[in-house]
C-alpha cells in the first residue's frame, strides 16, 4: 500500500499536467484577488467605508476556494490518465491488487489535493492582504474566518480530489469525467441550491462551501458539511474500487 | 515432467464477450524452460488468453494459471513475471527512467535495477528523455524494460515484433534466445509465424478462440511436405514404377507428375532404372508458414 501510494506520487510528480494545473490555478487566483484588492474602490473595502466590507474581504480571500475545482481534476487525472495512456496495464501487473491501486490512487489524491488547497489559499491571502496594505486598507477577518478559510480550502480541496479519483475510476474517460464535473458543480448544484435548497445544500459541492466557510446562509455547518464530504468521498472512493475490480482491463 | 509446475496452463479457458467466444476452451500447459510461440490470426484470441492469465481480464468459465496459481494471487508477480501487452503503455509526458522507477517503487524492486534494464535494452543514453520523443522500435524497448525490472522467470509478450524493422526483429530475437539460454520461459505472441520460427521451440496455434496444435516446432517442420514435380513426356509409365516402388504419387497435369514422400533423388533414380526421359524435376518445398495457414483453415471449420 505505501509503495504505490509512493509510486502513485511519483507518477503525479513526473508529468508537466500536474505542475500546469498548479500553476494555472495560482495564476488564475492571484488574477482575480489582484482585480478585486487593487480595482474595488478603497472605501468599499474598508470597514468606515461601507458595512458590506466584511463580506468583500471575505469573498476576495475566498477565491482560493477555486482551486477546489483544480484539485479535483488533479483527482481525476489521477484515475483517467492512466485510462488514456494504456499505463493501467503495466501498473495491475506490477500490483494486482486492484483495491491497493485505487486506495493508494486515493491517498495520492488527498495528498495533493490538501497541497493544492493550501497553495490556493495560501496565494490568495499572500496577494490580497498585499494589495489591501498597499492601499492602506485595514484586514478585517478575525483569527477563526482565517483559519476556516485556509483549512476548510484545504480540507475540501483534499476530500474533492479523492472524490475526483472515484469519478475518474468509475468513468475512465478524461474528458467525460472533468465535463461531467463541470456541468454537475457549475449547473446542477447552483439550481439544486437555488431551488430546492433543502436539497441543493446535501450536494458534494455546497458540503465543500459550508467546509470551506462558504458564506451561503443556505450552507450547512462547516463540520456537517465536512463530515458529508468525508462520506462523499469514501462513497466515491469505494464505487472506484469496485469498478476497478469488476471490469477487465483492455 | 509431470510433477514439475508448469509456467503457464489454462483449463477450459473461455471468454465470452456477448454472443462472440473469443477464448472458447482453451487448454495449455507450458514448461518452465521454454520459448513458445504462441500463434494464430489476428482476432485468434491471444491477446484475450493473455489478458486472462496476467489477471487483466476475468474468464467467462475455466482456470488461467501462471506457476500454479491466478496472477493476482502471486505474492511479487513482477520479480517472477514480466508482461508486455502494447507497446504503447506509457504516459507521453514522462520519461523513461520515470516510467520505470514508478514501478520499482510499486513492486519495491531495488533501484539498481532500473539502470541494469536501461542498459539491456540500449536506452540508457535516452532515458531522461520523454516518452513521447521515442521511435515505436524504442517505446517496444522500454516495455521490454519495464516487465523485465523484476528479474522474472517467465515473459510473456503480445505481438513484440510488431512495427518493428528487420533489425530490430533481429535484436528481439537474439534478446529472447539470451534469455531463455539461462533456462527461464518465453510465451511470446505473433500473427506471423516467421516471426517467431527462429526463436521459439514450441508452438501453440489457436484460431477462433480454439486449439488447432500444441507441438514442438520440429513437428510442425515436419510436416511441411516435400513434394516432387516431374514433367515427362512417359508420365504413365513413370507414375507405374513409383507406385510400384510404394511412392504416393498423383497426375498432375498432361505430361506432369506431383510425387509425394520421396526426394527429388530418389524419382530420378527410378526414372533412370526405367529409362524415363525427365524434362523437368523439380522440388515443391511448402513453407512452414504454409503449414501455419493450413492448420488455422482447418481450425476455421
Amino acid at each position: 500500500m505505501i509503495a504505490q501510494l509512493r509510486s502513485e506520487l511519483l507518477k503525479l510528480r513526473t508529468t508537466r499536467t500536474t505542475l500546469g494545473l498548479l500553476l494555472g490555478m495560482l495564476a488564475l487566483i492571484l488574477f482575480v484577488v489582484l482585480i478585486q484588492g487593487l480595482v474595488t474602490p478603497a472605501s468599499q473595502l474598508s470597514a468606515t467605508g461601507s458595512p458590506d466590507a466584511l463580506d468583500r474581504q471575505r469573498s476576495m480571500f475566498g477565491v482560493g476556494g477555486v482551486g477546489t475545482l483544480f484539485a479535483a481534476i488533479v483527482g481525476i487525472m489521477i484515475a483517467t490518465s492512466e485510462f488514456r495512456h494504456g499505463t493501467i496495464r503495466p501498473t495491475l501487473l506490477f500490483t494486482p491488487r486492484r483495491g491497493v491501486v485505487v486506495s493508494a490512487k486515493l491517498g495520492a489524491g488527498l495528498l495533493a489535493g490538501l497541497a493544492f488547497g493550501l497553495l490556493a489559499e495560501g496565494v490568495a491571502f499572500g496577494s490580497g492582504y498585499a494589495a489591501l496594505a498597499g492601499r492602506g486598507v485595514d484586514f478585517l477577518l478575525g483569527r477563526h474566518e482565517v483559519l476556516l478559510l485556509a483549512f476548510g480550502t484545504a480540507g475540501t480541496a483534499a476530500l474533492w480530489a479523492g472524490i475526483g479519483v472515484g469519478i475518474g475510476a468509475v468513468v475512465r474517460s478524461q474528458v467525460g469525467a472533468i465535463v461531467g464535473l463541470i456541468a454537475w458543480l457549475a449547473v446542477a448544484e447552483g439550481l439544486l441550491l437555488g431551488l430546492v435548497p433543502r436539497v441543493g445544500r446535501f450536494t458534494p459541492g455546497a458540503a465543500g462551501q459550508a467546509l470551506a466557510g462558504g458564506t451561503n446562509s443556505r450552507l450547512l455547518s462547516p463540520s456537517t458539511g465536512g463530515l458529508l464530504l468525508v462520506a462523499y468521498m469514501v462513497l466515491l472512493g469505494l464505487a472506484g474500487a469496485v469498478a476497478l475490480t469488476r471490469r477487465d482491463i483492455d | 515432467m509431470e510433477d514439475r509446475v508448469p509456467a503457464i496452463s489454462t483449463e477450459g479457458l473461455s471468454k465470452r464477450f456477448g454472443s462472440l467466444k473469443a477464448v472458447d476452451d482453451l487448454s495449455i500447459r507450458l514448461e518452465p524452460g521454454t520459448i513458445t510461440g504462441f500463434l494464430g490470426p489476428n482476432g485468434a484470441g491471444k491477446t484475450t488468453t493473455l489478458r486472462m492469465l496476467l489477471g487483466l481480464a476475468r474468464p467467462t468459465s475455466g482456470e488461467a494459471l501462471v506457476f500454479g496459481r491466478r496472477y493476482a494471487d502471486l505474492e511479487q508477480p513482477a520479480r517472477r513475471i514480466g508482461a508486455v501487452l502494447e507497446a504503447t503503455d506509457f504516459h507521453p509526458g514522462r520519461s523513461a527512467r520515470d516510467h520505470l522507477r514508478s514501478l520499482t517503487l510499486a513492486a519495491e524492486l531495488p533501484e539498481r535495477r532500473i539502470d541494469e534494464v536501461l542498459g539491456l535494452v540500449e536506452l540508457r543514453d535516452v532515458a531522461r528523455r520523454r516518452v513521447k520523443t521515442y521511435s515505436l522500435g524504442m517505446r517496444q524497448r522500454l516495455g521490454l524494460a519495464s516487465a523485465l525490472l523484476g528479474e522474472p522467470e517467465l515473459l510473456i509478450l503480445d505481438e513484440p515484433a510488431n512495427g518493428l524493422d528487420p533489425e530490430g526483429v533481429r535484436w528481439l530475437r537474439d534478446f529472447l534466445r539470451a534469455f531463455a539460454a539461462g533456462g527461464k520461459t518465453v510465451f511470446v505472441s505473433s500473427h506471423v509465424l516467421a516471426e517467431v520460427a527462429q526463436t521459439v521451440d514450441r508452438v501453440v496455434i489457436i484460431n477462433h478462440g480454439r486449439l488447432v496444435a500444441e507441438s514442438p516446432l520440429s513437428e510442425l517442420t515436419a510436416r511441411v511436405s516435400g513434394a516432387v514435380r516431374v514433367r515427362t513426356p512417359q508420365a504413365g509409365e513413370l507414375q507405374a514404377r513409383l507406385a510400384a516402388a510404394g511412392i504416393a504419387v498423383e497426375p498432375a497435369g498432361a505430361d506432369e507428375l506431383l510425387v509425394l514422400g520421396a526426394p527429388s533423388e530418389r524419382v530420378g533414380e527410378i526414372a533412370a532404372a526405367g529409362a524415363i526421359v525427365l524434362h523437368e524435376l523439380v522440388p515443391q518445398q511448402s513453407s512452414l508458414e504454409d503449414v501455419f495457414l493450413e492448420l488455422t483453415a482447418e481450425g476455421a471449420e
